[in-house]
């Protein structure tokens, strides 16, 4: 390493604390909701989370939660879809939401001069959605042609089949868009009931961010919540038999085939999940500086971009991974992935990849809290994560706290590439052999 | 914001991140497609100047722009090259270069750049389009002269040894796997632009063709540096909490000491005529949904008069933004056409501009049918002026768009260098909503008369086509 580089190292000194001020704002309504008051642009920014993800589809019509989430903005109370558009798009609200494997994500997007009119739409939005037919039959045909859509490509296509392979019958296992013959299936007294079940006040987590008091923000929680029913729907079991390791063919034409590959990880509440996120970074979580992408792009030129992280969902954990290659060089690809991971748990980590580690997982925080849209976003995932309105605080100094020796432990315990399950869309061709770096 | 509506444009419909795809080198890494070009406007109805800019002896410009919500900034660098200036038979040559610029200097070898950001808490990647070539760092505040130091050191000290140029060439063949040849609709893209800017270099792709990306080598790869690259060739954008005064002295002490260089002359090319409509039909493996798409070549902010850019904004916005527009309006809600339609303008050019309207047909609805429907809802706003209501509301969506753009410190710097770099002016980008606002009913008519015309338009039909 020169000199110029080592004085560059000199300068670090822990970068100076976020600036954001989490409050729990206790609602009248029992909903947990934090707040991030910012007064420097006139808008608001707001993410709603109701535990009603892809996982309570029921097994015949996987695709009911996105379904729902997808009509959310399609009507309410006395305005028929045109006239419920018309209301938001005239004061440029934006308003909608997507089902992910756990929860239906709301997005709430207004000027401040419009509040009152947004949080008015969206509460009806909640209590009284309409799924009038019309609406119903459009945005069934809407989520079958991006159905199709997506499978054209084929990272949707192998992420689609990983986690059909790894988790197998359990609901994370099932697409979380749905199926044709679902979405096919579903039928509006279906989604209704979904909505009446799912959409209650048990469990819902609410972020805030931008141009609003305190005082306003609940009276507004009033508006969104009171009339939901005061009832908690059931967690998601826990998956109990989870697919073996190996690799798995979807067969399509590519040019480029995609592997996706995986396995246990952490969960969220695990005192496992701080060391192994960091643990991860060095591995493949960390774009250009990780070890993954300086041997396999950087290297040796095998693919544009290689990632792993680490999925938490409520019920399970996954470490996963995709990279795209040309077909002559995937399972190359495959192969320097394998023996990194290998090697990783064999040798551990040096101190200073662990150092840089922290250094960028805590120096880049508040690059994640710079904007009113993103404040929301980030809160509210950590809400669905379970913490605790303080983690914003307390959270560069969990991961100053991991040591070099837990590092090692989690590649030891996680990093095993026999117990990877792969799935490949594309066929691979004969590789050819590595270019030596 | 839903899954599935009002993803503008089709090309980019469902685009939106997937579980595993949510990692940042799919995000931000190098873009071989020009970014989204959105318009530029400040927060509020301007009062003030919000960003300062000056000029540093070797001509390098410099723009600050505050933002203290946060203790970030967002500090960049244009410089004012891109696909347009690839020489003939090497396409890419911009893109690959901007990967070049990743592949280290006499001081920090190759690869370390990004490392030693992040090493610093920060985030770093860089982006070609048509016009430009952009490099950004993300990072703590105080990290900002480390970072005018590591881009004044690219500047001129690139090592462009033979083995660095082949392996990234490589990376760049697979980006293009990825970006463009394992996506029908990126290659169907890519034909029609090449059909309507006929040899004008917008229809080159930025990312290059296969072939020609295997031609690009060391030697021109150091010509490509030598001429391109330098201070009065540059802006350095700094968004973020600073203060114009601190900006200006960190600058001076790293930039100042770069020369600056004869620069290639950068050629206007003239837009060549075009005097039929083209039709492509496309059939190729893959595609599973079936897609009508037709681009317009039309005005751009930095040639057309005054006024025609924001016309075409508004425009845009009555047929084609949201549930509400007379696309999905027509084509989707009230015929049962379509599944998806919608339209986007992209202004934010040095030469012409493109107007794109989509459709996605609905199961049994044929091709001739849904282009027939467009047809009429394309001749409706040529006919008369539109309604009041969908008026103001094209135009409140539009400005309110613009605050929540600013809402995030990298688009708002994006906004400002995107104008720049194309030849705006601040003043252009921080007085644009007042522009929209200026926009009349009738003006809207007589840009839609003027400019969707035949033959300006490429017409693609993508029909599905099981993979071989």
């Amino acid at each position: 390493m020169t000199k110029f580089v080592l004085a560059l190292l000199a300068l670090l000194v822990p970068v100076a604390a976020n600036a954001i001020t989490v409050k729990s704002v206790q609602g009248p309504t029992g909903v947990e909701t934090w707040l991030s008051e910012e007064h420097a642009l006139p808008m608001i920014a707001v993410n709603i989370s109701f535990p009603a993800g892809s996982a309570y589809d029921p097994a015949d019509k996987p695709g009911l939660a996105n379904m729902t989430a997808s009509l959310i903005d399609e009507g309410a109370g006395d305005l028929a879809s045109d006239a419920f558009k018309q209301a938001l798009e005239s004061r440029a609200i934006q308003f909608g939401a997507n089902a992910d494997r756990d929860y239906i994500v709301v997005s709430l997007i207004t000027l401040k001069e419009n509040a009152d009119e947004a949080f008015r739409l969206a509460g009806l939005a909640f209590a009284h959605p309409r799924f009038d037919a019309e609406a119903v039959e459009r945005i069934r045909v809407a989520i079958l042609a991006s159905l199709k859509q997506e499978d054209e490509d084929p990272n949707r296509a192998a992420a689609k089949a990983w986690y059909a392979a790894y988790f197998g019958t359990h609901p994370y296992g099932r697409p979380q868009a749905g199926t044709p013959a679902g979405i096919a299936a579903i039928k509006a007294e279906d989604i209704k009931a979904f909505a009446a079940e799912h959409l209650v006040r048990g469990g819902i987590k609410v972020a805030v961010s931008g141009d609003i008091t305190e005082v306003q923000l609940k009276k507004y929680l009033q508006t969104l919540f009171t009339p939901l029913p005061a009832k908690s729907g059931l967690p998601v079991p826990k998956p109990t038999d989870l697919g073996r390791p190996g690799t798995r063919n979807v067969v399509r034409n590519e040019a480029a085939p995609v592997a996706i590959f995986g396995f246990v990880g952490p969960m969220r509440a695990d005192p496992d999940y701080i060391p192994a996120f960091v643990t991860n970074y060095i591995l493949g979580g960390g774009s250009f500086s990780a070890r993954l992408m300086d041997e396999v792009r950087d290297k040796r030129g095998l693919t544009y971009g290689i990632s792993t992280q680490i999925n938490d969902f409520r019920s399970a954990s996954i470490l996963v991974g995709s990279v795209q290659s040309d077909k002559t060089k995937i399972l190359t690809a495959l192969d320097v992935t394998k023996s990194e991971m290998a090697r990783f748990a064999k040798d551990g980590a040096m101190a200073n990849e662990l150092a840089d580690a922290k250094t960028y997982l805590t120096g880049s925080f508040p690059l994640g809290l710079d904007s009113n849209a993103k404040i929301a976003r980030t809160l509210n995932g950590y809400q669905r994560a379970g913490l605790d309105a303080d983690y914003v605080v307390k959270r560069n100094a969990m991961i100053q706290a991991v040591t070099l020796a837990q590092v090692n432990a989690m590649a030891k315990k996680y990093f095993d590439p026999s117990r990877l399950v792969v799935v490949i869309a594309g066929t691979p061709a004969a590789p050819q052999p590595a270019q030596k770096p | 914001m839903s899954t599935v509506k009002n993803a503008l444009p089709a090309l980019v419909l469902l685009a939106a991140g997937f579980g595993l795809a949510t990692v940042g080198y799919l995000v931000l890494d190098a873009d071989a497609a020009a970014p989204d070009a959105a318009p530029p406007a400040p927060a509020a109805a301007s009062s003030a100047s919000k960003a300062t800019q000056f000029t540093l002896k070797n001509g390098l410009q410099v723009v600050v722009i505050p933002d203290h919500r946060a203790p970030v900034v967002t500090h960049m660098v244009w410089y004012r090259v891109g696909g347009t200036d690839d020489p003939p038979g090497l396409s890419g040559e911009a893109h690959l270069f901007e990967h070049l610029m990743f592949k280290g200097t006499k001081t920090v070898p190759n690869g370390e750049l990004s490392k030693i950001v992040a090493r610093n808490g920060g985030q770093d990647n860089a982006q070609t389009s048509h016009d430009f070539t952009v490099y950004f760092q993300r990072i703590a505040r105080d990290r900002l002269p480390i970072m005018m130091g590591l881009e004044a050191d690219r500047m001129v000290n690139l090592d462009l040894s033979e083995p660095n140029v082949t392996t990234e060439r490589d990376v760049v063949l697979e980006e293009r796997h990825l970006r463009i040849d394992s996506e029908p609709q990126a290659l169907a893209q890519e034909q029609m632009e090449a059909a309507l800017q006929l040899t004008h270099p917008y229809g080159r792709p930025v990312i290059g063709w296969e072939k020609e990306i295997r031609s690009i080598g060391r030697v021109q790869a150091n010509d490509f540096y030598q001429h391109r690259y330098a201070p009065n060739n540059a802006i350095v954008m700094v968004a973020g909490d600073v203060t114009p005064d601190e900006v200006k002295k960190i600058a001076e002490d790293k930039y100042g000491a770069v020369p600056s260089r004869e620069l290639a002359p950068r050629v206007d090319e003239p837009t060549p005529p075009r005097l039929a409509e083209t039709r492509l039909n496309f059939a190729i493996a893959g595609t599973k949904l079936p897609q009508l798409l037709r681009m317009y070549r039309v005005p751009g902010y930095v040639k057309a008069p005054r006024g025609t850019a924001e016309a075409m904004e508004v425009m845009s916005a009555i047929l084609g933004n949201g549930a509400t527009s007379r696309l999905y309006k027509t084509l989707v809600v009230d015929k049962k056409l379509a599944v998806e339609a919608g339209a986007a303008y992209d202004g934010h050019n040095r030469g012409p501009g493109t107007f794109v309207v989509f459709a996605v047909p609905r199961d049994g609805i044929g091709f001739d049918t849904l282009e027939t429907a467009m047809d009429q809802v394309i001749a409706g706003i040529m006919r008369s002026s539109p309604e009041e209501g969908e008026f103001a509301r094209a135009k409140t969506q539009l400005i309110a768009n613009y605050t929540y753009q600013h809402d995030n410190q990298y688009l708002m710097a994006q906004d400002y260098g995107t104008a720049l770099s194309i030849g705006l002016t601040i003043q252009d980008v921080e007085d644009w909503p007042n522009r929209i606002r200026a926009v009349t009913a009738a003006d809207v008519r007589k840009v839609a008369q003027t400019y969707l015309v035949k033959e300006e338009a490429v017409t693609g039909r993508m029909s599905p086509k099981a993979g071989p």
